[in-house]
């Protein structure tokens, strides 16, 4: 999969519809702002939306005193400003949605149950942790523990999309169970750890340890090495034919595939052999 | 006058066997401790000093408030440390943390920290230095040097020690040594596998996959040759009771919490054949100690944060080298601890930069660029108060000399006062 091409995804929003919030000051004091939330934007009025607490550091406020508001009753979200040490954006959501235009901090879109998230920036670490559905799509970076579980828990991702354009850090899919992760670039160690079932994609290069203690699921590697852990073996060389399926609905959002990784050949490697084994590395092969 | 049983406070071993004799409150020499445990008595400070403020002496009223004026002025407080001190001051630090709203952290989160996350996705096959002590006849210490840091723990705990069931000691045992070079501990070893750094990970979950009987396509993993492995795991099959201390070449090195989740797996697994148990090597004197008060006030051994009014847990985000290197804290706390002599550059930088309060009895790195510092007294020489053995077993600590400093406790007690009032 090269380059992509977003033309067909982004569909233009219409601002005047969307509510905006733009940060008034750039901090380094981390902000907790789950209730950027569209579910909680719809019914209420831009004083409404003014009063939604969040979290300074250790303070209390509200959305008023950290953005700007603008708009009123809508599902559809515009952040702007110097996000990075802004969190949880998008948690828990289940509709509309949220375009944020630059970077963004920690645990955006988690537990996040339907709708969309965009990011036009690079996201920080525990993106679509615990994520259950909908959709989102970074076109920078992702940190670590993209679709992961927090500490402690059995299970993280368990359903819909993530489709990160650069590249993703360590424990991507951490104890994933359900839903599909796509990365554009390259993926830091232990993709996949342990995890249930689910897919990860990876176009660049496939960090060591992907798959570690792996039960079921699917880790496709499009670039043609990757270094495995000795707890996986080899099966066969083959065509899969629901990868097909796959990349197709993926070209169908808007992303440019080869062909030759649509039509190719795979190496299957099974695994994790310290556990069910039914876990199954893909590793496309250009002869 | 000699005062016998007296607890080490230094580090994690706890030894209580040592003897100190006391002559007009100053300690004159000391018995059964190692060369670590014999300076700290030895070398602890007795005289009085007085509390200071942007490098002034100052009286502790006037200190504790300024103190007091920095924690309630900053938007995101750190409190960080813990380790050497006692747990009566950790439960006190965490009530603060908690009136503040503030994260709070141990030294745990580097250097065990990877320990307690493994240890939660997995479970803990454990058991006290006791049973070890009188049991074991398979000792395995992997990415640890006891003979050089903890260096009573052969004699008193795992290699040397005579027990119940090991009448003979060093006879009754084979020592294993899992290590990247060859250290003083692996030369006492009945077997010694040099790994290649940063190959834990590798090594483990092939040790785990060999005990379930899989077939691997491997000849050799980490350096290590499969018939060698193969040795090992039936050795440990095979052992009445076997032990894996574990140390930071393996919770700070590669796999982290991965590696540590598949160690304690493995040792979980093996109980379907014989009993076995894993240990962490705690350095600190009470670090066990800080996860264990921290685990039973605020359901998480460390990184923990109380911004909300509740505690939420998430190493990684509220560890301190992650806060301060972000930037994500205006002011922090210091209780026996010297983050600023031991953390990575781009957090002792920050750490540099906001105010920063120290309780500390000795006036380290982290003293000298602080706002405040709050002299106190020494846990287990001039102060009484608990703390917990590598095992999570606690220890009474004694007080052997007097000191005209107030303990750790008094003083966040003045400080939890005054940010109330």
């Amino acid at each position: 999969m090269g380059c992509i091409s977003c033309a067909g995804f982004v569909i233009a929003m219409s601002e005047t519809d969307a509510v905006t919030l733009r940060l008034k000051e750039p901090t380094t004091i981390p902000i907790e702002a789950d209730s950027i939330c569209p579910d909680l934007f719809v019914g209420r009025s831009q004083a409404g939306i003014e009063s939604l607490p969040a979290f300074y550091g250790r303070r209390k406020v509200t959305l008023g005193d950290l953005f700007t508001v603008e708009g009123e009753n809508s599902d559809q979200v515009i952040v702007e400003g110097a996000l990075r040490y802004v969190k949880k954006i998008g948690q828990r959501m289940t509709r509309g949605r949220v375009v944020v235009r630059g970077d963004v901090g920690l645990h955006l879109g988690a537990y996040m149950r339907g709708g969309e998230i965009v990011v036009e920036g690079n996201a920080g670490d525990w993106a679509g942790a615990h994520m259950q559905g909908g959709r989102i799509w970074i076109r920078g970076n992702a940190g670590h523990l993209l679709g992961a579980a927090y500490r402690g828990e059995k299970r993280g991702m368990n359903g819909g999309v993530i489709i990160v354009e650069g590249n993703a850090g360590r424990e991507v899919g951490a104890l994933m169970r359900r839903g599909l992760i796509v990365v554009l670039g390259d993926v830091d160690e232990f993709a996949g750890v342990r995890m249930i079932t689910g897919s990860i994609f990876v176009s660049g290069r496939l960090g060591a340890r992907a798959g570690a203690g792996m039960k079921r699921g699917t880790i496709v590697a499009f670039a043609d090495h990757a270094e495995l852990l000795p707890t996986f073996r080899y099966d066969c060389r083959f065509q899969p034919t629901f990868l097909r399926c796959y990349l197709l609905q993926l070209h169908a959002w808007g992303m440019s595939i080869d062909d030759d990784r649509l039509e190719g050949f795979y190496r299957r490697y099974h695994g994790d052999l310290t556990t069910l084994g039914k876990g199954e590395i893909l590793i496309y092969d250009q002869r | 006058m000699w005062i016998e049983n007296v607890v080490c406070p230094f580090c994690g071993c706890l030894c209580d066997d040592i003897a100190v004799e006391v002559e007009d409150n100053r300690i004159k020499s000391v018995k059964r401790a190692c060369s670590n445990g014999r300076s700290v008595f030895l070398h602890a400070p007795t005289e009085a000093r007085r509390p200071v403020v942007d490098g002034k002496e100052v009286d502790w009223p006037d200190a504790i408030d300024a103190a007091a004026r920095i924690l309630m002025k900053s938007a995101s407080p750190l409190i960080y440390g813990l380790s050497s001190t006692a747990s009566e001051a950790q439960r006190k630090a965490i009530a603060l943390a908690d009136l503040l709203g503030a994260s709070i952290d141990s030294t745990s989160s580097i250097c065990h920290g990877p320990t307690s996350i493994g240890i939660q996705s997995q479970g803990e096959p454990t058991c006290t230095l006791g049973e070890v002590k009188h049991r074991s006849d398979l000792v395995i210490f992997w990415g640890c040097n006891p003979v050089e840091a903890h260096m009573r723990h052969f004699a008193r705990y795992s290699v040397l020690a005579r027990g119940k069931f090991t009448p003979q000691g060093r006879k009754d045992r084979t020592v294993v040594v899992v290590d990247v070079r060859p250290t003083l501990t692996a030369r006492n070893a009945d077997i010694f596998l040099q790994l290649r750094p940063g190959s834990d990970y590798e090594v483990l979950i092939t040790l785990r996959a060999m005990l379930k009987g899989a077939r691997l396509d491997v000849a050799e993993v980490g350096g290590v040759s499969v018939a060698q492995l193969a040795d090992l795991v039936e050795r440990m099959k095979r052992c009445r009771f076997g032990v894996v201390f574990f140390g930071m070449g393996v919770t700070q090195t590669g796999g982290k919490h991965w590696s540590i989740a598949e160690l304690v797996a493995l040792a979980a697994e093996l109980n379907a054949h014989t009993r076995f148990n894993v240990m962490p090597m705690r350095g600190h004197g009470n670090v066990a100690g800080a996860d264990c008060t921290l685990t039973w006030q605020t359901g998480y051994p460390f990184a923990v944060n109380f911004a909300r009014g509740y505690p939420q847990y998430n190493p990684g985000e509220f560890t301190a080298v992650d806060l301060l290197a972000r930037q994500e804290v205006d002011a922090a706390l210091i209780i026996a601890s010297d983050p600023m002599a031991h953390l990575p550059r781009q957090a002792a930088e920050h750490l540099n930069r906001i105010p920063t309060i120290v309780l500390d009895p000795e006036m380290n790195l982290t003293a000298r660029v602080a706002r405040v510092v709050l002299p106190t007294a020494i846990y287990g020489i001039s102060a009484v108060g608990t703390a917990y053995r590598m095992d999570n077993i606690p220890l009474p600590l004694k007080k052997v000399v007097n000191s005209p400093q107030p303990t750790d406790e008094q003083v966040l007690d003045w400080i939890i006062e005054r940010v109330k009032t």
